[in-house]
């Protein structure tokens, strides 16, 4: 077991951490401020860890591995497209930490709580840096089990563990059917490990040396579907209102803000590595995005629950995700699949806070459904400002950083070479204005007068006051000053773009 | 940095920083807001009248710097003869509206809000007249939008004013959308964002043509609110507070027009511009004829003064359509005149409903011996829009129907010739069931106050002024002409 160090030391620290966590839990501390920030610390020791990764081993020529080097025998690879990912991640990651520190004061089994988050990001990590499929798996798996305990991890809410169980139950299905197509690809060609870009794909090139034969073909087919129920991908999407719905709010915004956009991007990753053709794979994901996009809007429009719409909305989300990959697969379109990066940079920013801020709602004036949100802008201007600024970005306002997004995203694809990449682009457009449907009166809620009179104003706390406003001044911040986080992109989407041909 | 781009950025500026001043004091400042709004959209308006001696110099101020250079976005700001007439009339209205709100609006301690948001929609309309590349046109075009939007949910007169805002913002951010697909495709084909770059030719397709300008001319007519798509005007205007619906209807409605110059007419030849002509010309003449009809039809008085609006940007459209020297002219010459008389007659009917607290026209009447001042003003509104001589819109009329007797659809202009009688008679009927006939014997009439009495006074005087002395504003308008003609008229 060799190589650059570098590349696992970001989950040493997450995983080490979670095990210290649990450890000072049980015997040294119970208290929740102190476990948060400790998680939050270690959050930023992996951050600091991935960026030394970063700063340590420049250049795409040899991008940093680590594992056994046998013949091809990759353990991790630090790729560009996975380093963005994992970035984003940990900086939810840290900031959902530190929003816990107070949100979940009413709750107990903290020393459950925040190894559980810990674990996600390590499964979620491990995932887009693994570069073979077994390791991949075995992340996948971490990341999703840890996912369906922190959705019910309101065990007495019946809700939480009726959505916690559908989750387990259509994660376990599609795990499973990623898990045969991983045994499908072994069965023909004998090995795991997922080439860089310069050689030849795992599952060999259509209509080159070594085509993929029947049982590759089928075990791509399954990889898809599987990742397909993670990344819910419509019809695949069935679980994602009930369990971004249903898990405690910060919960949400991990789910919301990274897990299913990482999902999508491993998804990308593993079918470009086998072998699928990416003109293929691209237009696949325009015709399901689609879908994703009308499905998830037309869905919202007719929510009651704040969060059950907003679950919705990352069903849409994902969809806008999925058709500029698409168009930028299909046309080979670099610019397309930079602003698909870009895209899940601010998708986790917007999500993220919207659902934290949901979460204040909720824990100060107990908001559930929307015309309880009423009055929140008396109540609690902070949160009725952060849930704003959110709400608009999802909307595409401009300056926001949803619009810039966007604006990325249409630019790119109009450069697309016939209909269909034309098509997705006026079903963006048309989708986008039915997302207003939603987003204003959800916006109009939070300032509606409060339905009694002298409403008390609360005093929220540092612990989530912190988190809210770096996210708010980061949705507007990228939105007015997209430049440097495109640069931040860049490397990733030629990467990816790299890895189809 | 010289002075004219000093004085381009405080056009913008000053109402930006004003509303962020007011956001931060919030609760502070709820007695001083009105007046520091005031000061700054005076100071903006000032800067704007600076821009005129570079602009008449053959100047045009510009400020410019790379704001994403991966994808060619650009900040640019530009102060040219076609943008000028239309930053003016925005700057002059704004302070206007400021003004009047002072006596209008009723203080509490969201007013810094209220002041702040009249700021944010002042810098989105300045914004977009003054953007000179797509990126930032579009943000301010939005701009506009969300701060109107935000005024009247919050500040809307009636119950269903939420209902009215989402509507409002629906319909008029599905005709941005129409917009922005238009300026992406010229993206596209230009490969950066900035203006200047459009103006150095574009190789397109005819059928690419032909979409683009489909997209803009709906699009803006959105914004114009030209009949079918006018639907969010009236309710947005009734609803909204006076000083706002001002606002929209005075400057807002403008920007329509101002999309239209510069995007499809500026940037396309006359020759790929002709298969328009005649589409635009009717969408006019029914907009301003069904506008028309719609306000002899109503029964409340500041929609009636909506519905006019309608009817008066059929007008506009119609000039625009005719693509000819007097017809463009007069169009542009339009929305400056129409601004002055429609934020008169909005202003008079705002001192009627605040001196009687009542908004329908059968339960009003007689006022002209109770408040003389009002009824003389908003006469002299009604007949300015029924464009009679010498008030001002009467010269704009007269070119916008001048052009259309140079077009070969010489029916279509008797049409709209002819149509320009219904607007006589919702005016006149107007002025007649308000201010003349017997009073209601209840009515009782409250003194208004001197912040919504001057601004009216004075719009009363420009009406008259510009209508006898038109040439200045003509010969500014007419620099903007030669901008997109080309000078060959």
């Amino acid at each position: 077991m060799t190589g650059d160090i570098w590349v696992i030391l970001p989950l040493i620290c997450l995983i080490g951490g979670a095990f210290a966590v649990y450890l000072v839990a049980r015997f040294v501390t119970g208290r929740n401020d102190c476990l948060a920030a400790f998680t939050a610390a270690i959050f930023a020791a992996a951050l600091g860890t991935l960026a030394l990764l970063r700063f340590m081993t420049p250049g795409t020529e040899h991008l940093p591995t680590w594992g056994r080097f046998g013949p091809g025998e990759a353990f991790l690879r630090a790729e560009p497209g996975a380093l963005v990912i994992a970035g984003v991640a940990l900086g939810l990651g840290l900031l959902v930490a530190l929003y816990s520190g107070h949100y979940l004061t009413l709750d107990r089994r903290y020393e459950t709580y925040y190894p559980l988050l810990l674990l996600l990001a390590t499964g979620l990590v491990g995932m887009v840096l693994a570069a073979d499929l077994f390791n991949l798996y075995l992340f996948c798996e971490l990341m999703s089990i840890s996912a369906y305990v922190l959705v019910g991890f309101r065990r007495r809410t019946q809700t939480a563990i009726e959505a916690s169980f559908k989750y387990l139950m259509m994660g376990s299905v599609g795990t499973v059917i990623f898990l045969l197509g991983i045994s499908f690809i072994y069965r023909e060609t004998g090995q795991l490990v997922l080439p860089p870009p310069s050689s030849p794909p795992l599952g060999g090139r259509e209509g080159g040396m070594g085509a993929p034969g029947p049982w590759t073909r089928a075990g791509i087919a399954c990889i898809v579907t599987g990742l397909g129920v993670k990344s819910a991908i419509v019809p695949l999407h069935t679980w994602l209102p009930d369990a971004h719905g249903r898990a405690p709010s910060s919960v949400s915004a991990m789910l919301s803000g990274v897990i299913v956009q990482s999902a999508l991007y491993t998804l990308l990753k593993v079918s470009l590595g086998l072998g699928l053709p990416a003109h293929s794979l691209g237009t696949l994901l325009i015709v399901l995005s689609l879908f994703n996009m009308t499905v998830g809007n037309g869905m919202a429009l007719v929510q009651t629950h704040t969060k059950r719409l907003l679950a919705y909305s990352t069903v849409a989300q994902v969809g806008y995700l999925m058709l500029t990959m698409g168009i930028g697969l299909r046309y080979g379109l670099v610019g397309a699949i930079q602003a698909g990066f870009f895209l899940i940079i601010v998708q986790a920013l917007m999500k993220g806070l919207a659902f934290l801020s949901k979460g204040v709602s909720h824990f100060y004036l107990d908001a559930t459904t929307i015309n309880q949100l009423h009055g929140t802008a008396a109540r609690l201007p902070l949160v009725a400002v952060c849930f704003t600024v959110a709400l608009g970005g999802l909307a595409a306002i401009p300056p926001l950083a949803g619009f810039t997004g966007k604006w990325f995203v249409v630019t790119n694809g109009l450069r697309s070479s016939d209909a269909l990449g034309l098509v997705g682009l006026i079903v963006l457009l048309l989708n986008s204005l039915l997302g207003l449907g939603y987003y204003l009166p959800l916006i109009g809620a939070l300032f509606a007068p409060p339905p009694i009179r002298h409403a008390r104003r609360f005093r929220i706390s540092p612990w989530m006051v912190v988190p809210l406003i770096v996210m708010g001044a980061l949705v507007i911040a990228v939105g007015l000053y997209p430049g440097p986080w495109l640069d931040w992109t860049s490397e990733a989407s030629v990467y990816l773009l790299e890895l189809g041909k | 940095m010289n002075t004219e781009t000093i004085w381009l950025l405080t056009t913008l500026g000053a109402p930006l920083a004003m509303a962020l001043i007011l956001v931060l004091l919030r609760g502070r400042a709820v007695r001083a807001a009105g007046w520091l709004a005031g000061a700054a959209a005076l100071f903006s308006l000032v800067s704007a009248f600076a821009l005129l001696p570079a602009l008449q110099r053959g100047d045009a101020p510009t400020f410019a710097m790379d704001w994403v250079p991966a994808a060619n976005i650009r900040l640019e700001l530009r102060a040219d003869w076609l943008a000028f007439p239309f930053l003016l009339t925005e700057a002059s209205v704004t302070l206007l509206a400021v003004v009047y709100a002072w006596g209008y609006h009723h203080l509490d301690e969201r007013s810094p809000v209220f002041y702040a948001l009249l700021m944010l929609f002042a810098v989105g309309m300045a914004g977009t007249t003054l953007a000179n590349s797509m990126f930032l046109f579009y943000v301010f075009w939005e701009l506009m939008l969300v701060a109107s939007c935000a005024l009247i949910a919050a500040w809307g007169e009636g119950s269903q004013r939420r209902a009215v805002a989402l509507k409002y913002f629906i319909f008029t951010h599905l005709g941005s959308l129409m917009v922005l697909v238009g300026l992406l495709v010229l993206y596209d084909a230009a490969g950066s964002d900035s203006f200047s770059a459009l103006q150095s030719g574009l190789e397109l397709t005819p059928t690419l043509v032909t979409t683009v300008t489909v997209l803009f001319i709906i699009g803006f007519c959105v914004k114009m609110a030209i009949f079918p798509v006018h639907l969010w005007l009236p309710d947005a205007h009734a609803v909204a507070p006076m000083p706002v619906t001002i606002m929209l209807a005075a400057a807002m409605l403008g920007m329509g027009t101002y999309g239209v110059l510069r995007f499809p007419l500026s940037i396309f030849s006359m020759e790929q511009m002709a298969p328009f002509a005649v589409p635009m010309m009717v969408a006019g003449i029914v907009s301003e004829i069904y506008g028309a009809l719609m306000a002899l039809a109503e029964r409340d008085v500041k929609r009636i003064v909506a519905y006019s609006s309608v009817s008066q940007m059929g007008y506009i459209l119609f000039g625009l359509g005719t693509l000819t020297y007097e017809g463009i002219a007069g169009a542009t010459l339009h929305v400056v005149f129409h601004a002055i008389v429609k934020a008169l007659l909005f202003m008079g009917i705002g001192l009627i409903i605040h001196a009687t607290g009542r908004r329908r026209i059968t339960e009003l009447g007689g006022l002209r011996g109770a408040m003389p001042l009002t009824a003389f003003c908003t006469i002299v509104g009604a007949l300015a829009i029924a464009g009679v001589p010498p008030l001002c819109i009467f010269d704009s009329e007269w070119m916008i129907f001048a052009g259309g007797f140079r077009t070969p659809q010489l029916g279509l202009a008797i049409l709209s010739l002819f149509g320009s009688l219904l607007t006589v008679a919702y005016a006149l009927w107007f002025v007649g069931r308000v201010f003349f006939g017997p009073r209601p014997p209840e009515l009782t009439v409250e003194r208004p106050h001197w912040a919504m009495v001057a601004p009216t006074v004075l719009l009363t005087i420009l009406a008259l002024v510009e209508g006898l002395v038109p040439a200045p504003v003509f010969a500014w308008v007419n620099q903007a002409l030669a901008m997109i003609l080309g000078g060959n008229w």
